[in-house]
């Protein structure tokens, strides 16, 4: 672990940042149709359980990231095991991420880059931030916060005034009954993005006021679901549930309806900026997570010298993982999702709480990690 | 030889002070011609070294030497000196210590101290005082007499204001201090003086607030000062560029202004401030990056117009960054995002131009550059000479001869006039260099480009620190108090709290409560009445 702290409004920025991320821009859950939003909200509320689970994981280890308490629940090695596979997650839904968003930028500006450039350039600079450690990271995230927020708040507005919302588009409420949005839940909006929140168990410890976790991570998380479930809920509004669920980038079809006054039109420019400021702090945040837990596993005391070796592999691998985009997004959603996000997000922190209260209840109510790991 | 070759094959050593001083070892001799001879053999017999012998006392019985730089004293009360020690001064017939009573009875207006060992009288004699050698004598009486000639008070060349204090340092060191202290009469106004330089011997003076700056940024600053050592200092620039946080950045982490009431002001947000003799700019430290978008007018202004100049400050630091590159994204990758009359407008322009956007609009940034540059350095009436032949070629032309289309012109003028407008000179030359960072990317990447461009900017400004304090607060670590004082400028009396973060954080509040001016309701009643 690094040498730093961050503040509990700085964690809360940067929860926000990395839940909008990608979340913002791609169809995320439109399966269920104009009530996308409320599959959204389902999968916050949801999430929040899961965050739940990670902070009590947190409150027995205030000190520790995930991978250094996974070893002193189930042992060192299966602990170390469980860390090298946490590990390689990260860093594979980093590279992940960063496929996505090359491949939005290829098809929605770029349609004659190569991708590996633009890949490269994007994890150039996020090897940077990285390399700068995460009070660096943190405080710009601050900085990007209000960007993101201002920009945000500028489309609502501008698409408002366009005049191009009609809220008929989300009715019927429940057409099928809640059986489609619990399946939407539970394959997709679930996992991403509410619990990759899996990913702060590696950041959590770095904050200088512990109690205050709670919480930020919660409010993060309501905030950044609201937020999600009023921007698909806009797209939905703007340009009804069956063009949402064929667009490959709802928001920029939403954007681009923005027309005011014959001057203000093709702000393709916000959507692009709320795209790069996204997925740069998905892949920053996932990234730093890889970078950090190797560095704690393998016992590098400078973790800066795993950033340039580790951020390249993430680059070749953001290439490698899929021949096309359609390959990419299948993967994503099926292979990934039941292999990866269940296992991972769900049942590994499921099971190491009740392992970790079952130890802690058998040494006696006192819970000796929580103090204990305080002076390391 | 001043510089001594320790070893040939290892790397040279400083020991510049070690070596000078070697050849002026000792103590001052009894004899006045042997002293003589040694300042003489010292100084090289340098012209400006002045040695005037003359007989001490009435009773004409010592003969003595008064040696000063000339120049570096004040003539006239060198001459009142020399009247008072030949002509006035006369001894009583019982003396104990003729030299305690020379002292004593002569210069009484000067501060006088007496010195024994020549490394001490050189660096007086040096530093503007005289010096006086009495026969006989083991000891010499160093009087202070420094004056000579300064540039008067001015108004500060850069940092000019519409409404405030006209008056800027100069070159003096003891006026521009004084200039401050007049400004905060309290004696928890500290000055430490500090001498850098080993040859050049520069007085330089730090100052700040006991109780108001963090005790930690001024020992942090005290002891960066201290580790200077190097031959000279001739400006506070060479002092900034030594103590700064991060040398391999474009943005200025240390403040600098030519004006008191800008240093008052930063003195009492508990900023420490290090004066230079020989120059009027004043470094300020710990500085953050909001800092260089203030003006010392937003605070003598009411707070709405101030307001409104600083969010246009900050948008014209943007568009002095961004400018030429939106262009030329616009134009090579993101035509469908300029409306349609426009973009054929400008195609239509562009038609006749032979080069693509980015070379067009790096040979107008690059002309510019080199008019500016040529503006800057010379003299006043040549300078016009520049101005026209700029207009000429820059506006009318190139765009006639198909060189660049007239909309560049547009967006070169435009993004020149911003740099110009950005209150800070050291931050307005920062952006110039990263516009043409962010012309590159947006010839390479576009939009997407300049984004990269500017969160690798924003990273890199989130990263730098001056004195400990992170460069972006309070934006990024965020302080809600103290952002009534950044993008906005709130009234007066709501601006609280000093800087967190740089103030001592025991004594953060800076006024009483209700500063808010009260209405008085009750005579504006009898005025209607009446």
């Amino acid at each position: 672990m690094e040498r730093a702290c961050i503040s509990a409004r700085q964690l809360f920025m940067l929860a926000i940042l990395f839940e909008h991320g990608s979340a913002m821009v791609i169809p995320l859950g439109v399966d269920a149709k104009q009530d996308v939003w409320l599959a959204i909200l389902c999968g916050m509320v949801l999430g929040g359980g899961l965050l739940f689970v990670y902070y009590r994981l947190f409150t027995y280890y205030p000190r520790l990231p995930l991978t250094s308490y996974s070893q002193r629940i189930v042992g060192s090695f299966f602990g170390r095991v469980l860390g090298i596979i946490y590990v390689l997650y990260f860093l594979y839904i980093a590279a992940r991420v960063l496929r996505d968003f090359g491949e939005l930028l290829l098809t929605f500006a770029y349609p004659e880059t190569p991708l590996f450039i633009l890949n490269a350039v994007m994890m150039l600079t996020v090897m940077y931030a990285v390399y700068k450690g995460i009070e660096v990271i943190a405080r710009a995230s601050q900085l990007f916060f209000f960007s993101l927020y201002w920009i945000l708040i500028l489309g609502f507005v501008l698409i408002i005034i366009a005049g191009a919302v009609d809220l008929h588009r989300l009715q019927p409420i429940l057409e099928e009954g809640w059986g489609p949005i619990f399946h939407v839940v539970f394959t997709q909006t679930l996992y991403v993005p509410f619990g990759e929140m899996i990913v702060f168990t590696m950041i959590f410890p770095y904050l200088q006021k512990q109690e205050k976790v709670m919480k930020a991570g919660f409010l993060a998380l309501l905030l950044s679901g609201i937020n999600l479930a009023m921007i698909m809920g806009m797209n939905v509004a703007v340009l009804g549930a069956d063009m949402v669920s064929r667009s490959t980038f709802p928001l920029l079809n939403t954007i681009q309806e923005i027309r005011v006054a014959n001057f203000l039109e093709r702000l393709d420019v916000l959507f692009m900026i709320a795209l790069i400021v996204g997925g740069f702090f998905k892949v920053v945040v996932f990234f730093y997570a890889g970078v950090i837990g190797a560095a704690d596993l393998f016992q590098i005391k400078e973790y800066q010298r795993l950033v340039y070796p580790l951020g390249i592999s993430v680059l070749f691998l953001s290439i490698a993982i899929a021949s096309n985009f359609a390959e990419h997004i299948k993967e994503g959603l099926q292979i990934v999702t039941i292999y990866m996000h269940i296992p991972l997000q769900i049942v590994i922190p499921v099971l190491l709480l009740l392992i970790a209260m079952l130890r802690q209840g058998k040494r006696g109510r006192k819970p000796q990690g929580a103090r204990e790991q305080r002076t390391p | 030889m001043w510089l001594r070759l320790r070893n040939q094959n290892k790397k040279q050593v400083y020991q510049y002070d070690k070596v000078a001083q070697e050849g002026i070892y000792g103590t001052i001799e009894r004899d006045l011609h042997a002293n003589i001879e040694k300042v003489r053999n010292i100084t090289g017999n340098s012209a400006d070294i002045v040695i005037r012998r003359f007989l001490l006392g009435k009773e004409e019985n010592l003969s003595s030497a008064l040696c000063f730089v000339s120049g570096m004293v004040d003539e006239n009360m060198v001459q009142q000196l020399l009247i008072e020690a030949s002509v006035q001064l006369s001894f009583p017939s019982t003396c104990c210590d003729q030299l305690d009573y020379i002292e004593k009875k002569i210069a009484t207006a000067n501060t006088t101290r007496r010195v024994k060992q020549w490394n001490e009288v050189f660096s007086l004699l040096m530093s503007g005082e005289s010096i006086l050698f009495i026969h006989g004598m083991q000891e010499a009486i160093s009087i202070a007499v420094k004056g000579g000639e300064y540039r008067a008070i001015t108004e500060p060349s850069t940092q000019l204001s519409i409404r405030g204090p006209r008056e800027g340092f100069t070159e003096s060191l003891g006026t521009n201090v004084a200039m401050v202290r007049r400004r905060i009469q309290h004696p928890h106004v500290r000055v430490e003086a500090i001498t850098v330089g080993e040859v050049t011997h520069t007085n330089v003076r730090m100052m700040y607030m006991k109780e108001i700056a963090d005790d930690n940024i001024v020992e942090e600053v005290r002891s960066r000062l201290q580790r200077i050592c190097m031959d000279g200092v001739l400006e506070s620039g060479y002092i900034e560029q030594l103590i700064e946080d991060e040398t391999f950045t474009t943005f200025p982490t240390i403040y600098h202004t030519e004006r008191p009431d800008s240093v008052a002001a930063n003195l009492l947000e508990g900023r420490v401030a290090i004066f230079v003799e020989g120059t009027p700019f004043v470094l300020i430290a710990p500085a953050v990056f909001i800092q260089f978008f203030q003006a010392v007018e937003d605070y003598y202004a009411r707070f709405d117009i101030a307001t409104a100049l600083r969010f246009l400050r900050i948008l014209v630091f943007f568009i002095s960054l961004v400018a030429p590159s939106l262009y030329i994204a616009a134009t090579t990758f993101h035509q469908e995002m300029i409306p349609t009359s426009l973009v054929i407008a400008i195609a239509a322009q562009r038609e006749s131009v032979p080069f693509p956007a980015f070379v067009e609009a790096v040979i107008m940034e690059v002309t510019f550059e080199i008019l500016r540059e040529a503006g800057v350095r010379l003299p006043r009436t040549v300078g016009q000479a520049v101005s026209i032949v700029g207009a000429l070629v820059i506006g009318q032309a190139a765009v006639e001869a198909g060189f660049v289309s007239s909309v560049m012109v547009i967006v070169v003028s435009i993004t020149a006039i911003a740099s110009f407008a950005t209150p800070s000179f050291a931050i307005a030359v920062s952006a110039r260099l990263i516009r043409f960072l962010l012309m590159v990317l947006a010839a390479l990447f576009g939009f997407y480009g300049i984004l990269i461009g500017l969160i690798w900017m924003t990273i890199h400004l989130c990263s730098l620190r001056s004195f400990g304090v992170p460069y972006m607060t309070p934006l990024a670590p965020l302080i809600p108090t103290n952002l009534r004082d950044t993008f906005v400028r709130f009234p007066l009396w709501a601006l609280t709290d000093r800087p967190h973060g740089i103030t001592e954080e025991t004594n953060i509040v800076r006024q009483g409560d209700e500063q808010r001016p009260e209405h008085n309701q009750e005579t504006r009643r009898e005025g209607d009445e009446n």
